[in-house]
């Protein structure tokens, strides 16, 4: 037979939403549910690698002092690769205002940092339904348990099957505005690290890589610089890879575009020793305003993290850690006012949403939106590194004349079958965007 | 140096997943229902774990190495693919991602 209990507030999903809002509900007093599909709480989540300190510390001001930080990030790194010509940019920051870490590890202190606020998480439990009576939400199912809560916040994560179920988000397809990541960790000493990558102890630095690494289709690679190993991987949006593997376009498994992109020899050098210790995958969201639901909240319900689509990519810079512990924090914030002003009607869950649209997320979201189109163009990932590279060779390879800087993008985008004025609007939307 | 000709080895998805640790569920969570549809070499090339080999024209999901990426979900519909979380905290055990 099955169990029925009472919370103030059941949490589902141990991630970083999750358990920035139980943090903040257990610490004001609330009885907290958190509840984690995993074997403990992080187990089940892969990342690129890198997070923005500064909206965690609103949650967690002792983060710099408690967290697992693997590096600071000191030095941001992009680079267009096409064949054996690569054009790379570093730029060295003043200050540092983003870390890396291992998820599973990183989100391992959130969730007890919650505990420890008097949290209670439940680990090894999945969620089967969110459970809705008389048009509002009342709890949660697992099994045959129910647990029941005044408020139920989801943070499920990107998949989110719960959401779908309550009908509040629409079935996952090509066209959502997903893309897949794929990575391997590679263990290095950390001396090497930073004899290799130019760092000082304890520095770290964060690579994007745009080019035929991901063998015409979009989306790109990563490189993160952790304690003592490499992340390397490639997140490709899911829709046009898809289409690609049909037309025959994309002839490889994605395994074999990472292994290419590790074994490639102007990145090996700097890995050249390192043993693959771990390699996995997990879906993300591209960027943009696409997978926002079109309502955040419902009666007795928040949603928060990456099953709001709270990930932003602006192109050079990707969060989604820092936004969804934001989230999370504007959640808890929202319920503790409810509780002040006479309960959990829709009205005051609707603050929620609009301390959301108040916030740097959708502010970030909607500035940066249409990134998500650009993902999808096949433009930017096989014409604009052809032509940005090709033109640098021009400048660079030249036995006697150089030509001048407008003529080698000329003749590079001759090269690479596309008109300068086609050329000219297609960066020109791109620059806007960004 | 002969290690570092080992490092230098193109390495196979079998060999990437001898990396991870799972805790398999006895209880299969993923199924292919009907294949009519399908964009089956999508699945055979995207699922990051290889999880979809063909056996002559049957389309077959091994659902011990998956990573609950989701991403065979994304590709098909609820008739063709029954995808689920596996039970409890079974599955991949992500610990250096």
């Amino acid at each position: 037979m099955g169990t029925t209990s009472k919370f103030d507030v059941v949490i589902v999903g141990a991630g970083p939403a999750g358990c920035s809002s139980a943090y903040l509900l257990a610490r004001a007093g609330l009885r907290v549910l958190l509840v984690e599909r995993g074997r403990s709480a992080g187990s089940k989540l892969l990342w690129g690698g890198k997070a923005y300190a500064q909206p965690i510390r609103e949650v967690w001001p002792e983060l710099d002092k408690e967290a697992p930080i693997h590096r600071w990030v000191t030095r941001e790194r992009f680079s267009f690769v096409w064949g054996d010509r690569i054009l790379t940019v570093e730029y060295k920051l003043g200050r540092s205002v983003a870390f890396t870490s291992y998820l599973p590890e990183l989100v391992s202190w959130m969730a007890r940092k919650a505990e420890s606020a008097g949290a209670l998480l439940v680990e090894d439990v999945r969620v089967d339904e969110i459970v809705v009576k008389d048009g509002r939400v009342v709890g949660v199912r697992s099994g045959d348990d129910v647990v029941r809560a005044d408020v139920v916040i989801d943070a499920e994560g990107v998949n989110r099957m719960l959401l779908e179920k309550l009908g509040l988000a629409e079935k996952l397809d090509v066209n959502s505005g997903v893309a897949l990541g794929v990575k391997e960790t590679l263990s290095l000493d950390s001396k090497l690290i930073e004899e290799r990558f130019n760092l000082d102890k304890g520095e770290g630095l964060s690579w994007l890589v745009a080019g035929d690494i991901t063998r015409g289709l979009p989306g790109g690679g990563f490189i993160y610089t952790m304690r003592d190993s490499i992340s390397i991987g490639l997140v490709i949006p899911i829709g046009p890879a898809a289409k690609a593997a049909e037309e025959g376009i994309l002839k490889e498994h994605v395994s074999s575009l990472v292994e290419s992109f590790r074994l490639h020899p102007y990145f090996n050098r700097l890995w050249r020793e390192a043993d693959v210790i771990e390699y996995g995958g997990r879906m993300t969201i591209e960027g943009g305003l696409s997978m926002m639901p079109r309502r955040l909240y419902a009666p007795g319900l928040l949603v928060v993290g990456d099953a709001a689509g709270f990930l932003v990519n602006t192109g050079y810079t990707i969060r989604g850690v820092d936004t969804a512990v934001y989230s999370g924090k504007l959640a808890a914030e929202t319920v503790i006012e409810a509780l002040s002003r006479g309960g959990f009607t829709e009205d005051n869950l609707k603050a929620y949403e609009d301390k959301v649209r108040r916030s740097y997320i959708y502010r970030e979201l909607r500035n940066h939106s249409g990134v998500e189109d650009i993902m999808k163009d096949p433009f930017y990932f096989t014409k604009l590194p052809q032509v940005v590279v090709g033109a640098a060779g021009r400048l660079f390879e030249a036995d006697y004349e150089e030509p001048t800087l407008i003529r080698s993008v000329v003749e590079a985008s001759r090269d690479a079958g596309i008109s300068l004025v086609r050329a000219f609007f297609k960066l020109a939307r791109v620059v806007r965007r960004l | 140096m002969s290690s570092t000709g080992v490092k230098l080895k193109r390495l196979k998805l079998g060999d990437l997943l001898q990396r991870d640790v799972w805790d398999v569920d006895e209880a299969r969570h993923i199924e292919v229902l009907d294949q009519r549809g399908l964009p089956i070499k999508a699945l055979l090339l995207l699922c990051p774990m290889g999880c979809y080999t063909m056996a002559g024209e049957r389309l077959l999901m091994s659902y011990e190495g998956c990573v609950e990426c989701a991403t065979c979900r994304v590709l098909s519909n609820p008739h063709q693919i029954r995808w689920e979380y596996p039970r409890s905290g079974r599955g991949i055990q992500y610990r250096f991602t």
